[in-house]
């Protein structure tokens, strides 16, 4: 873009004024570095538009996935879409528990569309309610699902208007994935609504449980072999249907520097694209159904900026010329947006800062491609559940952004910033980096198995810990500048919470009587014999696991149980010593 | 001692407190080992030793499984370096083991390495006299190591299993004589990965090389432990050792070369602590200590000229009396 | 010639939650504050927990827990260490702990409960303190 000449003249022009006009103020003010540093053309020198941005929702993508964020950004009930879909991330207790909870939601709050399922860590990780291990922990962190039973209860909440064939679900479910789907595939069934028009997004990215969520179940192989039997069915079966929603959040939160974060995600969806093409299909058409849940972000403003425009870039170029797709719908990291949401950035002491924080954060999604957003609540580290004043804060504070500050009507503004475009390449480079590492690994299912990533996260976690203790990286009102204001933050006005903590406490118990009641009334033999079918399937590496788990499903087979006969085929995933 | 009887009485609370005496080097020690010398010998002592990485935790809990399944009880050491900066360790050999935490057939206990020089911390004999006392048929002990310093191993235990990964290849050129010496089966683990072929090969060609001459040539098994391949087998070639070294008698010998061994180092550590603690206070000694740090004396013929003087001697071995 | 006493923990994640950053994180500071630490990896019941502490013999056990199960799983351990005589551990909790269940976890034997960013040295500090068997 710049010619040699020019460069060469900015250089000169540089030296000049370095040892000109900026070393005289630093003598004035016994300075020996200058704490600002000044980007040129010559930062950039090989910058060429079309090749680094180009156009919105075009290859490579740098500027942002959509030619427009407007579906994002228009108005519904006074609030931009991305809004109303924020914070329903829901479910509680026993399915009646988060049946009532959705059906108040609608009644009282308006709220529609379909629901974004949390599960209990007894589903999560395929035990029973009734299992010793689920002790304490039924309906503790979302809704518990033993049996086909208990989805039916939860989906009484969605009929007429809102039927399956007029929603779309999402499920945070990672290793029984399939057995979710298939209750959603009975459940449609009942209803009569034809499998093709079911819509919804599983998260289903098991890699990522590995390295730091931590709900998996199986060993690695078999877990992606549960994978790829996702995306061949919905691929044949569901058009409409996602079938993973790539996360790199978790790893973040669990202690991944921000290019880690990205570098890992792209290797695990790698890893996810390669098992769509073993098995044969055509990777334009399973990459429609694949979606990346949005980045977690720090307050490093620009370089967060710079990380998320390199990782649309990479992400395009890998599935061009890696998997050579040729729709431009498979080159884009759907979903992923800007530079994320903040929560690991967000403090306990000082709370009033999070506001301060989040808007920062909300600008930063402004100008990385995404849309403005308002972020956490400021009150949520005080763990009390929110204020109505951080609520309102929160939310106005997207509104803010984008119609005061009209952050959303240019889309990446800083395209061509010489800092930001050498920020971006840096990032690039660096997660290219990585990714070339954990391809010499043979790919992030060997870098996972070997430890690899686990490890990464771990120190990075503890160097975090360490550059905080040490004063290294400086958080106002924590480990500099305090003492000076403490206020004792006072949230007297909370919104109200929809879950019952009453009916949470009391969850387990009537679970545990659903449970056995539907154990009760079911055909055992049947149960056997289609459990006896999903094991001889699953000994058969070359059989899709969606249809027996289908039939196991409608016979009311418990998760637990379905899982324990795979357990007995695939084993269980022993994790590694993460801190060696 | 109270805390003996519990533990050869089966309490595991006992055995884990007794083996923090040990393993603290605490003067009831010599007593404890007195008082379980006669349940001593049953056990059979198996290492497992390589470089980091290799996946011997996954080795030895499958091991322990097929152990298991025989009908055997079985006490694991797993060992892991200490921070030579902080003096602490991170111990996470354990979390490889979990099928075992609530056997009762089997005892984990992780060590740091402590003050030991390699990878087997100073305090493991004595853990593993006390796993056999406490009637466990296996003693498996896993420690890190690469190379020389892994001759303690080889000497604590009867069977020692070197175990390396296909990305070892190039360490092995540096470690090639120590590994000779100590191992009696190799283990290529993760065979399943690009070089296993050619360092199994690699291996082979190194035994035939230097033939040991002890009547047994180590073999080499490759395994998947994480896929639980090649378990058995490397169980059958530890009980084909073992059978080996009965039928030839080294087992009885290498237990009295390890019983001899133990006596005399028992003593010298007598001795040498006596001395130390006189080195503070014998007024002779101290003189002859002093001259020898200022070099004005040699330290041989001091230690000649102290050697040589009986009254000298016989002094010492009075207050050697006293204290003892 | 007798080893110094060194302080050994059992890290432990009680219950199926698999948020272990903080677990991670106390590891790796705890052994560079010199202690010697076994970490029992994620998804331990109490049995196996106290198990390991019991065949570890260990000074401290330490348990996060942000699943909200605290309350079960804490009291649960502590059940199981006094059964096998080794009521003489001293048992830290963390992790997401509100506020009003700190008296109840207190009152079953938990002596103390670290929120999310307490700095490692001032846990280590407690640590030393408050060990209950002193060599």
């Amino acid at each position: 873009m710049f010619e040699k000449e020019r460069i060469e003249e900015i250089e000169r022009r540089r030296k000049e004024w370095e040892e000109g006009v900026l070393k005289r103020t630093l003598e004035k003010f016994g300075m020996k570095v200058s704490p600002n540093r000044v980007y040129t053309p010559a930062d950039v020198k090989d910058f060429d538009f079309l090749e680094k941005v180009g156009f919105p929702g075009e290859y490579p993508f740098t500027t942002s996935e959509y030619p427009s964020n407007l579906p994002a950004l228009r108005i519904r009930g006074g609030v931009s879409a991305v809004l109303v879909r924020a914070a329903r991330y829901s479910g509680y207790g026993a399915p009646e528990d988060t049946r009532d909870y959705y059906n108040h939601m609608r009644e009282a709050l308006g709220r529609r569309g379909g629901p974004n399922i949390a599960f209990d860590l007894p589903t999560q990780c395929g035990y029973d309610s009734d299992d010793l291990v689920a002790r304490g922990e039924v309906g503790k962190v979302g809704v518990t699902v033993d049996t086909l039973r208990d989805f039916e209860v939860i989906y009484e909440a969605f009929v007429g208007d809102n039927d399956l064939d007029k929603i779309a679900s999402n499920w945070t479910i990672n290793a029984p994935c399939n057995i979710i789907l298939a209750m959603y595939l009975a459940l449609a069934e009942k209803r009569g609504i034809p499998i093709d028009r079911l819509r919804g997004t599983p998260q289903n990215d098991i890699l990522k449980e590995f390295v730091a969520r931590g709900t998996y179940i199986f060993p690695a192989r078999p877990s992606m072999r549960m994978i790829r039997d996702t995306i061949t069915y919905c691929t044949e079966h569901m058009p409409l249907m996602n079938s993973i929603s790539i996360c790199g959040y978790h790893m973040r939160e669990a202690g991944a520097i921000p290019i880690q974060m990205v570098a890992f995600t792209l290797c695990n969806a790698m890893a996810y694209v390669q098992l769509g093409v073993d098995a044969g299909l055509d990777v334009d058409t399973f990459m429609r159904r694949f979606t990346f849940l949005v980045w977690s972000t720090g307050m490093d403003f620009f370089k967060e900026i710079a990380r998320a425009r390199a990782a649309r870039r990479i992400w395009a170029k890998i599935m061009r010329e890696r998997f050579g797709a040729e729709d431009p719908r498979s080159w884009m990291l759907r979903g992923a947006g800007g530079v994320g949401v903040p929560t690991h950035t967000l403090t306990l002491q000082r709370p009033l800062n999070n506001v301060t924080r989040n808007v920062i954060i909300g600008i930063g999604n402004a100008l990385s491609g995404g849309v403005p957003t308002g972020g956490v609540p400021y009150d949520e580290p005080l763990g009390l559940g929110h204020s109505l004043e951080a609520e309102q804060l929160s939310i106005d504070a997207g509104r803010i952004l984008q119609f005061e500050a009209k952050l959303g009507d240019v889309i990446d503004p800083l395209a061509g910033s010489y800092y930001v475009e050498h920020l971006t390449d840096r990032a690039e480079e660096e997660i290219w980096d990585i990714i070339q590492r954990i391809d010499a690994m043979g790919g992030a299912v060997a870098a996972i198995e070997s430890g690899y990533m686990q490890r990464e996260i771990a120190r990075g976690a503890y160097e975090y810990q360490r550059q905080v203790e040490m004063g290294e990286r400086v958080i106002v009102g924590v480990n500099r500048f305090t003492g000076e204001q403490e206020l004792e933050v006072l949230t007297h006005r909370l919104v109200e919470h929809p879950y019952d903590p009453k009916k949470r406490a009391e969850a387990e118990e009537r679970q545990l009587k659903n449970l056995a009641q539907v154990k009760g009334a079911r055909d055992n033999g049947q149960v056997q014999a289609t459990l006896k079918r999903l094991k001889e399937e699953a000994g058969d590496e070359k059989a899709n696991l969606i249809p027996p788990i289908l039939e196991a499903v409608k016979a009311y087979a418990s998760v637990g149980e379905m899982c324990n006969v795979l357990r007995e085929v695939f084993g269980e995933y022993q994790a590694y010593n993460v801190t060696a | 001692m109270e805390l003996v009887e519990k533990m050869l009485s089966g309490s595991d609370l006992s055995l884990a407190r007794l083996i923090t005496l040990v393993e603290r080097e605490a003067a009831e020690v010599p007593r404890i080992m007195s008082l379980i010398y006669p349940h001593l010998g049953n056990a059979y002592l198996v290492g497992v030793t390589g470089p980091p990485g290799g996946g011997k935790s996954t080795l030895v809990d499958r091991l322990t499984a097929v152990m298991r399944a025989k009908g055997f009880s079985v006490g694991i050491i797993a060992a892991d370096p200490t921070s030579p900066f902080s003096g602490g360790a991170v111990l996470g050999d354990r979390i490889r083991m979990q099928q075992h935490y609530l056997d009762k057939g089997v005892f984990i206990r992780s060590m740091a390495t402590r003050g030991s020089a390699g990878g087997l911390p100073r305090a493991a004999r004595g853990v593993i006299k006390l796993l056999d006392a406490y009637g466990k048929d296996f003693v498996v002990v896993e420690t890190v190591g690469v190379g020389q310093t892994e001759l303690d191993i080889m000497e604590a235990t009867d069977t020692t299993v070197v175990v390396l990964v296909p990305e070892a290849g190039d360490t092995i050129q540096t470690m090639k004589a120590g590994l000779l010496e100590i191992a009696d089966i190799f283990v290529v683990n993760k065979a399943d990965r690009e070089g296993a072929d050619y360092l199994a090969v690699e291996l082979e060609q190194m035994l035939r090389m230097s033939p040991k001459d002890s009547g047994w040539q180590p073999p080499i098994l490759t395994t998947q432990a994480i896929h639980d391949i090649g378990i058995q087998e490397l169980y059958q070639e530890i009980e084909r050792h073992r059978d080996v070294l009965q039928e030839t008698g080294q087992l009885s010998l290498k237990r009295q070369e390890q019983r001899k061994r133990e006596f005399i180092q028992n003593i010298e550590q007598g001795i040498r602590a006596t001395i130390l603690k006189l080195a503070e206070k014998d007024g002779q000694l101290v003189s002859f200590l002093e001259r020898v740090e200022k070099g004005e004396l040699d330290p041989y013929s001091a230690s000649m000229e102290i050697l040589s003087n009986r009254t000298l001697l016989q002094t010492w071995l009075s207050e050697l009396e006293k204290e003892g | 010639m007798t080893e110094e006493k060194r302080i050994r923990m059992l890290m432990a994640k009680p219950g199926l939650d698999g948020h272990d950053r903080g677990a991670r994180v106390l590891t790796l500071g705890l052994r560079d504050e010199g202690m010697e630490v076994i970490y029992t990896g994620l998804r331990q019941s109490p049995d196996k927990i106290a198990q390991a502490a019991i065949q570890e013999d260990v000074d401290v056990v330490g348990m996060s827990c942000l699943s909200g199960a605290h309350n079960y799983l804490f009291p649960a351990v502590l059940e199981k260490l006094r059964e096998s005589g080794a009521e003489d551990v001293l048992v830290i909790g963390g992790g997401i702990i509100p506020k009003e269940d700190i008296p109840f976890l207190q009152e079953k034997g938990v002596s103390a409960v670290f929120g999310p960013g307490t700095p490692i040295k001032e846990i280590a500090d407690y640590i030393r303190e408050n060990v209950k068997r002193k060599a």
